[in-house]
């Protein structure tokens, strides 16, 4: 976890503490406050509400049964919790045809989502200016590319037959910009 | 492959946490997570690079079951397993779909074209009792799973097999052709076999699910009849 350990992360790992301990009231308490925004990460990638739904639920018996173990990990209570929701999601990706939606670059996906709820600017403000700064940086393919595969969860080819391009611009555009981001982030 | 350039571990690393590595890739992937710990840190910085990008999604409330559901496993993991998953799979277990099963396996049996009597036999149907795959065990280590109503377009899917036992916990027979007849031979097939009482097929990812348990939705579905006078290695149920 980050040395800049928000209230919120703090509130989110007292949480999971509680429910490696095995207590139920607070596991619903960590339900309801992370629920809304997982439930949207998987939706967006296996787009059927029905599997987003069980994705949900997968992910949160893995979260009960993990909890204990969470203190081992360096990660930031929400996103060991989104990379659990995440895998899950891309693990049971599928998608019988893919439509092509006119949403289809970094601004536009931009735009369409929300502006931070009245949680949202707390516990990864910080986290998502570093990494959405990082991500303005990359030219404008790169950063479409990597969009795409991030929010929807496409496959290379998916990206590529999606936004027009052959696949061995997408894979250079994508391996650029990843590692663009990287000497960003990690500078 | 070494995976052990700190390269080429970030590169894989971003490319799984990015989400662009699927099906296959994605499996090896896993196997390498599995026992290379300089990966799985790889993994996790990453994620904490890359993850915090899902805060800018729109908030969508799951519906209340959800939370019922999930409080059911966690309560039904303290019992031996049954999987929750499947359990409405056997409540709407329709009547019609076993009546068409024993009555195919009279006709299987009685057939002149039957080259030898089954083991067993089973018609996968749909919940609209629409029949779809025909299932017969002509031999110890041999299942025939015939397609009698292909569905039209499987969008790169593939259909797995699975058999149902008294637990409820589905287990893998293998990925099938979605139009013909498709012969599994499998050594201790019988042993499989032994307890399932259903035969259900579910849609998979190219290469069948990756997680060893049904991923995609059951497509059909159907109670499994037998023929125990005939079939000495078939001994009767407990």
């Amino acid at each position: 976890m980050s040395a800049d350990t928000s209230a919120r992360d703090t509130e989110l790992a007292d949480l999971l503490a509680q429910c490696g301990l095995g207590n139920r009231a607070a596991f619903k308490v960590l339900y309801e406050s992370t629920k809304s925004k997982l439930f949207a990460v998987s939706l967006r990638i296996v787009r059927e509400r029905h599997i987003a739904e069980e994705v949900l639920q997968d992910a949160f018996v893995n979260i009960w049964n993990n909890a204990a173990g969470y203190a081992t990990q360096k990660s930031a209570p929400l996103t060991w919790m989104t990379a659990i929701v995440r895998n899950r999601s891309l693990d049971i990706v599928r998608r019988p045809k893919l439509e092509v939606a006119d949403e289809d670059d970094w601004f536009t996906l931009h735009l369409e989502d929300e502006a931070p709820g009245p949680e949202g600017l707390l516990a990864e403000s910080r986290d998502r200016a570093r990494v959405e700064r990082c991500m303005e940086a990359l030219d404008a393919e790169q950063k479409q590319s990597i969009a795409l595969a991030f929010y929807k969860g496409l496959s290379h080819s998916e990206v590529a037959e999606h936004l027009k391009r052959p696949l061995g611009t997408v894979k250079t555009h994508i391996r650029r910009g990843l590692l663009k981001l990287k000497g960003c982030l990690d500078a | 492959m070494k995976l052990d350039s700190p390269n080429l571990q970030s590169r894989l690393a971003a490319e799984y946490v990015l989400g662009t590595l699927h099906g296959a890739a994605r499996r090896r992937f896993h196997d390498y997570l599995a026992r290379d710990a300089g990966l799985r840190a790889a993994v996790t910085h990453w994620e904490g690079h890359l993850t915090p990008l899902a805060g800018r999604l729109r908030e969508v409330a799951p519906p209340d079951r959800v939370w019922t559901r999930i409080e059911a496993r966690i309560d039904g993991a303290r019992r031996p397993a049954t999987s929750p998953r499947w359990l409405p799979f056997w409540r709407n277990l329709g009547l019609g779909a076993s009546a068409l099963a024993v009555a195919l396996f009279a006709v299987l049996v009685a057939g002149p074209q039957a080259p030898r009597e089954p083991m067993l036999t089973s018609v996968l149907a749909e919940e609209n009792n629409t029949a779809r795959v025909v299932v017969d065990q002509p031999k110890n280590d041999l299942l025939q799973v015939k397609m009698v109503k292909p569905w039209k377009a499987m969008g790169g899917m593939v259909l797995e097999l699975w058999v149902i036992g008294p637990d409820g916990k589905p287990r893998s027979i293998g990925v099938i052709n979605d139009t013909g007849m498709t012969q599994i031979v499998l050594v201790g097939l019988d042993n499989k076999l032994k307890d399932g009482m259903m035969f259900a097929l579910s849609k998979e990812p190219p290469g069948g699910s990756p997680t060893g348990a049904p991923t995609g939705p059951v497509m059909c579905k159907g109670v499994i009849a037998r023929m125990p006078a005939k079939a000495p290695a078939d001994k009767p149920q407990a």
